[in-house]
């Protein structure tokens, strides 16, 4: 019986390998994440859909550990994000990049990546990221030349500069022409064939049913929905059911 | 190399770059440069002290040149990556915020000694050009200067945890003020009452005396630094950078980004 349990529970920790239990995050009286319990596979594309300022970003920072929750937990591999070994496995992609104007992609592609003390790449790796990304002929470039697209993707390269195994992307696609879009997106598919964790926040619906294996659904704060696509879409277009649900609460 | 230190050291490098490539910081040293020069004119109609009117302006002038820099760049440099949000890339890396801090303070500190060395070498040849020979004691008052500026990039930075750009700027101006004037405001307020005493006195325990730092007038005088007040003033500096960044640390952890 106590053998039986044991095994249920590592069984559970090996499939949901980010667990967040009744996260709530309060900015003075305004509740920006209401008690949210949410497992997300090893392995899966998971996306955060909501209205804006349903508090997917806030969410976002604080399972990534740059903010503290008010109360609740999340856990990567079962340990707090805001411990070295974890963050060694996390990559990040913030909302709308900014970035150090006076540095080249190049140099703050490094720099990025020598936090990383034991993963650090060596120098044709960096450049192979910029290539892969598509803006290794803008290397040397001071980074205030870039364009929103460009900025999008250097962000992107940094946050898969230590080839992570849990990718959190706020808005990946924002600010990307068609073609950027989908080389991301096959960057995307790439990493998950390859085994990475992908969670990502997005206002573009038709990506989201394209590559996320499950999605979670936030509406001031709180979680609607969580789980397969299908399940909620229930043959309706995702975006056409998004908006009668959310447009029904409000 | 501990990951720790690796850590700081890539912050700071960073940092380097970021302030040494801001370009008003070109404008500065470009004003230091044609003020520098100007020493050689207003020597030159000085009656035969040109020598002493080179070393004295030009020492005085580093100071100032350098004072702007660090207070310039110092002020912003956290609240900067604060309020441009470039604080997500870092800390979501395996990076502390006590290493960022720590980082911050030796890239600016950094960028700060290049200024001054490169000003120092203007005034050198300045020197060596009237005559002077080298001036090596000058290399003692820009050391003691560059500890000051150390002290000043952790007041900055420790300011900046908490206020904007320009009230941090202020309150640097304010402490830069007070603190080279400590021992004058004790002897001022001698037969003052009770209450601003006390008060003057809570200013010159809890505040730097800058003072400490300025040994300028003793270098142009030709008079002698004795090795254990050096060493004092270090152990001083770095006791005040020390407790200065362990509160920014805390404060900065405290705070939500």
């Amino acid at each position: 019986m106590v053998w039986d349990v044991a095994c249920r529970e590592t069984l559970y920790i090996i499939s949901y390998m980010i667990e967040i239990r009744d996260l709530k995050k309060t900015f003075g009286t305004h509740m920006a994440v209401d008690g949210i319990s949410l497992s997300i596979k090893k392995g899966s594309v998971f996306g955060i859909l909501g209205p804006n300022g349903a508090g997917k970003t806030t969410m976002m920072k604080v399972i990534v550990g740059l903010d503290r929750p008010t109360s609740g937990s999340v856990r990567i591999d079962g340990r707090d994000p805001a411990v070295r070994q974890t963050r060694e496995s996390i990559g990040f992609m913030p909302e709308s990049p900014s970035f150090y104007d006076h540095l080249t992609g190049l140099e703050f592609l490094t720099f990025c990546g020598s936090l990383f003390h034991t993963q650090a790449m060596k120098h044709h790796e960096y450049l192979d990221l910029l290539k892969r990304v598509g803006i290794f002929e803008a290397k040397d470039a001071p980074i205030c030349t870039y364009s929103k697209g460009m900025r999008q993707r250097l962000a992107f390269a940094q946050a898969i500069v230590n080839d992570p195994a849990y990718l959190f992307l706020d808005e990946p696609l924002d600010g990307l022409d068609p073609i950027g879009r989908r080389e991301l997106k096959s960057i995307i598919t790439a990493l998950q064939k390859k085994g990475t964790t992908i969670v990502f926040n997005s206002h573009i619906l038709f990506d989201t049913e394209e590559l996320c294996d499950e999605i979670g659904i936030l509406h001031h704060g709180s979680l609607l929905y969580s789980g397969p696509i299908e399940a909620f879409t229930k043959g309706q277009p995702l975006e056409e059911r998004f908006v009668s649900v959310i447009q029904h609460l409000s | 190399m501990p990951a720790s230190l690796h850590t700081i050291l890539v912050v700071a490098k960073n940092t380097f770059r970021e302030t040494i490539r801001n370009k008003v910081l070109y404008a500065i040293l470009a004003f230091a440069a044609v003020y520098m020069l100007f020493t050689l004119f207003l020597g030159s109609i000085s009656l035969g002290e040109d020598l002493h009117v080179i070393r004295s302006l030009g020492l005085a002038g580093m100071y100032i040149f350098g004072l702007i820099i660090t207070i310039f760049l110092g002020s912003s440099l956290l609240y900067k990556e604060l309020e441009r949000r470039t604080l997500y890339f870092v800390l979501s890396k395996p990076i502390s915020r006590a290493h960022l801090v720590l980082g911050k303070f030796l890239g600016l500190l950094s960028s700060v000694a290049v200024c001054l060395a490169g000003m120092t070498v203007l005034y050198l040849l300045m020197v060596a050009f009237k005559g002077g020979g080298f001036d090596s004691s000058a290399i003692l008052a820009v050391f003691y200067q560059l500890l000051e500026m150390s002290l000043l990039i952790a007041l900055t930075i420790f300011f900046s945890t908490f206020s904007m750009p320009l009230l941090s700027t202020l309150y640097a101006v304010l402490v830069v003020y007070i603190g080279h004037s400590l021992d004058l405001l004790m002897q001022a307020v001698q037969g003052a009452s009770a209450p601003v005493r006390f008060f003057v006195q809570l200013l010159h325990y809890v505040l730097p005396n800058l003072a400490k730092f300025d040994i300028r007038s003793a270098i142009i005088y030709d008079a002698s630094v004795p090795l254990s007040q050096a060493l004092l003033v270090v152990a001083y500096a770095a006791m005040y950078v020390g407790l200065l960044l362990c509160v920014a640390v805390f404060l900065f952890e405290k705070r939500e980004i």
